[in-house]
């Protein structure tokens, strides 16, 4: 096309220049005659654009953001296609009227060597005790109310029982960002515990690997950590040059409910008083994707026991204390992790702490994990070594106690939007047979 | 085949010749550019790639940052990856994460095009992109990186 054009600028430039009879002068001043007209047309075009883009709500003013199409991947323009009409944008199909929405969801299938179900995750199935599932359905929406101020929403349909379904407002967020030393955030959260809270929320397509670890997992579904709460939670960048700190500060309700994941059919309704979660975390200039930080959490617990069903109170195992009594929980939290170059080496450390009010009884539960995998085009193989470590004694977490082992497996992206797993897990137990888990899983995000 | 036609292809001849780098520079440099209204001359190296990494989100002055990017393929998209050590499936899984986690609003802005960067750049007077050195347009505002300017010993865009 181009070149059929220069051809034809060039044949009128040849025969003008064998033309006589055309005077030079008469040429250049019709050619600038073109170039004014030109040059009004294109003042024009963009009046008009400006007058149209007025007319626009600001958020559908973005200038054609371009989805990366599932099956063909967008090329450098130049290299392939001209650019759309400046009449026919492309529309940013993740924006309704100003709102950003995306989804996600997982269809799994998983089988144990044990009859026996579990909620959470080191052996489990939430909701139906059949083989397949369909995890978290999440809805989540942003808004900017303004250029510092925005709302944040996750809507979560969570498979109960025999294919019930339940929503949770799992995040529900006014954001405030001052700037980048402070960013203020008001409603229900995630709480910055670690790492792992923070990094990969609700969304399973998120992860590599199929579940989450199960320290930290969702309290809702029988993990250890208070995982949620209503509060205000401000973080922002602290200047200190290529050292790259960050500050996390908390304050809130975390009142939290955590299903036994042995299954039993007991809940522990632990009336949390109101939390306290402080956390500095670095990301060196020099060592990209390096990062490297702790926090520390502390709040108020009782060890009331509840029946699932019915929801009436259970007394709590001989020799530990009432449901009254409360307990002082705090949580030390450690973690180094390494996201770049394919590669993705998660390392947390925790150490839970539950001691009596006005008691010397106190019950430490260390846990951790290690997560390795890389990136080898759209397969992600990953391994997993994860430790949890809780007292017999401990009427909290009784049905936690010890428990450790590998999970490997792989994640294969089949697009931009769809992700398969596959995870065998190993499991052992104190005081029961050691667990074999497989678990399929497609996740994806819309 | 109009004379309008001609015309315009000789006026973005001369255009392209005007706007020829210069000698120093090296062809696979690539500049970042910002709105002219946008009082930034400099930027560090990791400043940009936390701006480009969504975790610097306003400018010196409060403004909040707008990322300007070209799609998969292009040579901007190749030197972005370099610069956050990223595949093209780890930038998009991370991007999509930022927004899950409330870091960012949306993924930055893709565009197809040096033409459609110029005009982002005009909507979004706090945007900043990244164009190959020789094709930065008249509007674009090249900053520095690391006091650097793109075919200086040195630049580390490219």
């Amino acid at each position: 096309m181009h070149c059929a054009q220069l051809a034809l600028l060039l044949v009128p430039a040849f025969s003008w220049a064998q033309n006589a009879s055309c005077s030079e002068q008469e040429t250049i001043a019709q050619l600038v005659q073109q170039m004014k007209q030109l040059q009004q047309q294109d003042r024009d075009l963009q009046e008009r654009v400006k007058i149209l883009e007025a007319k626009q709500p600001q958020a559908s003013t973005l200038p054609d953001a371009v989805p990366a199409s599932p099956t063909a991947p967008q090329q450098c323009a130049e290299e392939t296609a001209p650019p759309p009409a400046p009449e026919a944008p492309a529309h940013d199909w993740h924006e309704v009227r100003g709102i950003q929405w995306r989804g996600f969801g997982e269809v799994d299938y998983q089988v144990l060597n044990q009859r026996q179900p579990e909620t959470g995750t080191g052996g489990f199935v939430p909701g139906s005790a059949g083989n397949f599932y369909t995890g978290d359905f999440g809805l989540f929406l942003t808004s900017r109310l303004t250029n510092k101020a925005s709302v944040l929403s996750e809507i979560v349909f969570e498979e109960g029982d025999a294919q019930s379904y339940k929503v949770d407002l799992r995040r529900m967020l006014l954001k405030y960002d001052y700037n980048d030393h402070l960013k203020m955030s008001f409603g229900r959260y995630q709480t910055n515990i670690g790492y792992y809270n923070w990094a990969f929320r609700s969304a399973a397509w998120l992860q590599t690997t199929a579940d989450r670890p199960l320290v930290m997992e969702y309290a809702s579904n029988g993990g250890l950590l208070p995982t949620q709460a209503i509060g205000v939670s401000v973080t922002g960048a602290i200047p200190s040059g290529k050292l790259g700190l960050n500050y996390v500060a908390e304050y809130g309700s975390s009142d939290t409910i955590r299903p036994d994941i042995s299954g039993d059919g007991l809940l522990t309704d632990e009336n949390n008083g109101n939390q306290t979660n402080v956390g500095l975390f670095a990301r060196p200039d020099e060592l990209r994707g390096l990062q490297i930080g702790g926090s520390y959490y502390h709040d108020q617990i009782s060890n009331n026991v509840l029946n699932a069903l019915s929801g009436a109170q259970v007394a709590p195992p001989p020799g530990t204390p009432g449901a009254s009594a409360r307990y002082g929980q705090t949580i030390v939290n450690a973690y180094a992790v390494y996201v770049a170059h394919g590669i993705e080496f998660l390392n947390e450390g925790f150490l839970i702490r539950h001691a009596l009010v006005g008691s010397s009884l106190r019950f430490d539960t260390p846990a951790f994990y290690s997560q390795f995998s890389k990136q080898f085009g759209p397969v992600r193989p990953f391994f997993r070594y994860q430790y949890v470590n809780a007292s017999p004694n401990n009427g909290i977490y009784d049905d936690i106690g010890l428990r450790f082992g590998p999970s490997f497996g792989a994640r294969y992206d089949l697009n931009d939007y769809i992700a398969f797993k596959a995870q065998l897990d190993h499991t052992v137990r104190r005081g029961e047979p050691d667990l074999n888990g497989l678990q399929l899983q497609l996740a994806f995000t819309f | 085949m109009g004379v309008k036609s001609t015309a315009t292809l000789l006026v973005l001849g001369l255009a392209t010749l005007s706007l020829a780098p210069p000698a120093t520079a090296q062809a696979d440099d690539v500049a970042v550019v910002v709105s002219s209204r946008n009082p930034a001359t400099n930027i560090s190296l990791g400043e940009l790639r936390k701006m480009f990494a969504g975790t610097k989100r306003s400018w010196p002055g409060g403004q909040p940052v707008k990322l300007v990017t070209r799609g998969p393929g292009c040579p901007e998209r190749l030197v972005l990856l370099k610069l956050l050590a990223m595949s093209e499936i780890e930038y998009k899984q991370y991007w999509t994460g930022q927004v899950f986690r409330g870091e960012a609003d949306a993924e930055p802005l893709t565009v197809p095009s040096v033409g459609m960067q110029k005009e982002a750049l005009t909507v979004f007077p706090w945007a900043i992109s990244l164009v190959n050195v020789r094709e930065v347009k008249p509007g674009m505002k090249v900053i520095k990186v690391d006091s650097l300017l793109p075919g200086a010993s040195g630049y580390p865009l490219h």
